[in-house]
């Protein structure tokens, strides 16, 4: 499955309640709260066998999907 | 010491200009609140809604900003409990709240208005209460009644002439000790909030134990990890009124970066810190101190859970002269009713006692099976029991679960106390409590308590979900919902969230044919936690 694919559905999981297809302001815009994000942050270390740190852990890179999609490839490159 | 204005009053003689609370606003500019803001402002609005002999409790909304303890001490001059509730819960559950509240006159800020508007038209349509709303960066205070929030009935400046000093003194000369200071809602297992009442005598009771606990003095600066509307943030409220020390309200957002929320720690010279102890293993977890370390931490307290000691152990290596201290107890006796100062750097596998009673509790285990024989014997399993000035009035407008918890025991010690059960197992030695865990199903969840049969309560109530059972990963610090039914998890989830907070909605939701049973025609829990 494509990597967007499998992060919406993580998302999907943890809150159905949000469009996030469409949402670019996931964090800065107090959409996720801090249970989203720990259970984001262990759902994608498994899913994809990375290693999220505290760097990566700016809005900026959980704001949106394409953004989470960004983080992921990234680290899988490392 | 009578009542906890007394504390503001001799601070503000002494410090009027400092700064009491700190938060930041959403662009990242500071929002600052004096001591003399806080006198004055809540002197101000208190009078506003003051009436001669009425006591009953205020409802309040407001954001996570330094202003609202202006707002709850406003309360207390008015001589009424403040009953602080969170705008983000949803409708239904603040509609529990102010159903058993009741208020006369709810005080709003600017900030909660329009959500606050909209809620009363969706479910209060008609009331008669008073609304009360304070704009503090325009310095005005509005009036609404009738259930019309279009327009004002009055609208006022906040300024030195609303203060009515005759009303003010005649409150405060009729005041008493044990009057209820604050209601604090929490999970109820029927799904029905119980709102704890708790009096002046029992918090400056806490206040004075925890401040000498934790050496707290003049020159501490508290960062407040704990909503506003939550019992922990009694500490980040009271203690700057009692030792003239600053508190940071840390934006929520930090609590997801923990470089971020070291970096806002550092910046602000943050020294105490009274958390969760999910607030503490969250950065962990996210990889706090690889890249980020503390400067000026060097008090900390955590609660709410049993911490973890392999997540403790990475503290106290990376602070290793910061005070640790561990701290029990159940909102019904006021915060907390235990502490254990960690003297020494613990092993991965160690479990952490939960301490001794603080000073002025009154803290004892009492037969399981029999609540009025209490053990005295070394190392033997009861329940934890409290009685003394520590607990609360009881709950507000719930007699019948008040007597259900609170109850007058005759003890097998030839003492007659009232004693309140936490339904919490413990041991005693050399003094000294261990927690074993609980008789419920109650949990605790990033800081929350949470009634895991509260969850089901709800999810059974959804349409096209037969059965349901929650149970608490603890590794994980995840809620699990396992249910049959024809409804699809999505319109699960998002009924969930219609019905309970945030905290409370499982994040992981698991449709099955059909729950494991046993024998007898139960869900079998046990099968499902071991998946």
């Amino acid at each position: 499955m494509e990597t967007k694919e499998t992060i919406i559905e993580i998302l999907e999981e943890i809150r159905p309640d949000v469009d996030f297809e469409n949402e670019t302001s996931l964090v800065d815009g107090n959409v996720l709260e801090s249970f989203d994000i720990v259970s984001l942050v262990s759902e994608l270390s498994d899913e994809f066998d990375i290693t999220i740190r505290p760097k990566d852990l700016v809005p900026e890179n959980f704001n949106s999907v394409d953004a989470m999609v960004k983080l992921v490839n990234t680290l899988v490159e490392e | 010491m009578e009542n906890v204005l007394e504390w503001l009053e001799t601070t503000v003689q002494r410090l009027p200009e400092k700064v009491a609370f700190t938060s930041e606003t959403e662009d990242g500019t500071d929002v600052e609140v004096t001591f003399k803001e806080v006198y004055d402002k809540a002197r101000m609005i208190g009078s506003t809604i003051a009436k001669t002999d009425d006591t009953t409790p205020v409802g309040v909304f407001s954001a996570r900003t330094a202003t609202t303890p202006i707002l709850f001490m406003a309360c207390v001059y008015a001589g009424r409990a403040y009953a602080p509730i969170d705008m983000a819960l949803p409708e239904a559950r603040i509609g529990k709240i102010l159903d058993n509240l009741m208020p006369d006159v709810i005080l709003v800020d600017k900030e909660s208005f329009s959500s606050f508007a909209k809620l009363c038209k969706d479910i209060y349509p008609d009331e008669s209460w008073d609304v009360v709303v304070v704009d503090f960066e325009n310095a005005t205070i509005e009036k609404y009644n009738n259930s019309n929030y279009e327009s004002p009935a009055s609208e006022n400046s906040l300024e030195d002439d609303l203060i009515k000093s005759d009303l003010l003194q005649n409150v405060r000369e009729k005041a008493k000790p044990s009057d209820p200071l604050y209601i604090i809602h929490t999970s109820g297992s029927s799904g029905r909030p119980k709102g704890v009442v708790t009096s002046h005598e029992s918090l400056i009771n806490y206040i004075d134990s925890y401040g000498d606990v934790m050496g707290i003095e003049e020159s501490d600066r508290f960062g407040n990890q704990s909503p506003l509307d939550y019992i922990a943030a009694i500490r980040d409220i009271y203690l700057p009124f009692k030792y003239g020390a600053s508190s940071y309200i840390i934006p929520k957002k930090y609590f997801m970066d923990p470089n971020a929320l070291f970096t806002y720690l550092n910046d602000k010279e943050v020294t105490a810190v009274g958390w969760s102890v999910s607030a503490l293993t969250i950065p962990l977890s996210l990889g706090a101190f690889e890249e980020v370390k503390l400067n000026t931490l060097r008090k900390i307290c955590f609660s709410g859970s049993v911490m973890p000691c392999s997540a403790l152990k990475v503290w106290q290596e990376n602070l290793p002269d910061a005070l640790f201290v561990n701290q029990y107890g159940p909102t019904e006796a006021t915060a907390s009713c235990t502490y254990y100062v960690v003297n020494h750097v613990v092993d991965e596998s160690e479990v952490l006692p939960i301490g001794k009673a603080y000073n002025g509790y009154d803290v004892f285990l009492t037969d399981l099976e029999c609540d009025s024989k209490v053990i005295t014997d070394e190392d033997t399993e009861g329940q934890i029991t409290v009685a003394g000035i520590s607990l609360a009035i009881g709950y507000f407008n719930d007699p019948d679960r008040t007597n259900e918890n609170f109850v007058e025991r005759e003890l097998s010690d030839g003492t007659t106390k009232r004693i309140y059960k936490t339904g919490d197992i413990g041991t005693i030695h050399n003094g000294v409590f261990e927690f074993h865990g609980r008789m419920d199903r109650q949990i605790k969840h990033m800081g929350h308590r949470v009634e895991l049969d509260e969850v089901e309560c709800a999810a059974n109530s959804v349409e096209n979900v037969a059965e349901s059972c929650c149970i608490y990963k603890k590794e994980k610090e995840s809620l699990i919902l396992y249910y049959s039914g024809d409804a699809t998890k999505r319109d699960l989830s998002l009924a969930l969230r219609e019905l309970i907070p945030g905290f409370m909605v499982p994040r992981k939701i698991i449709q099955l044919d059909e729950l494991p049973k046993l024998p007898n025609g139960k869900i079998d829990i046990k099968e499902l936690e071991e998946r």
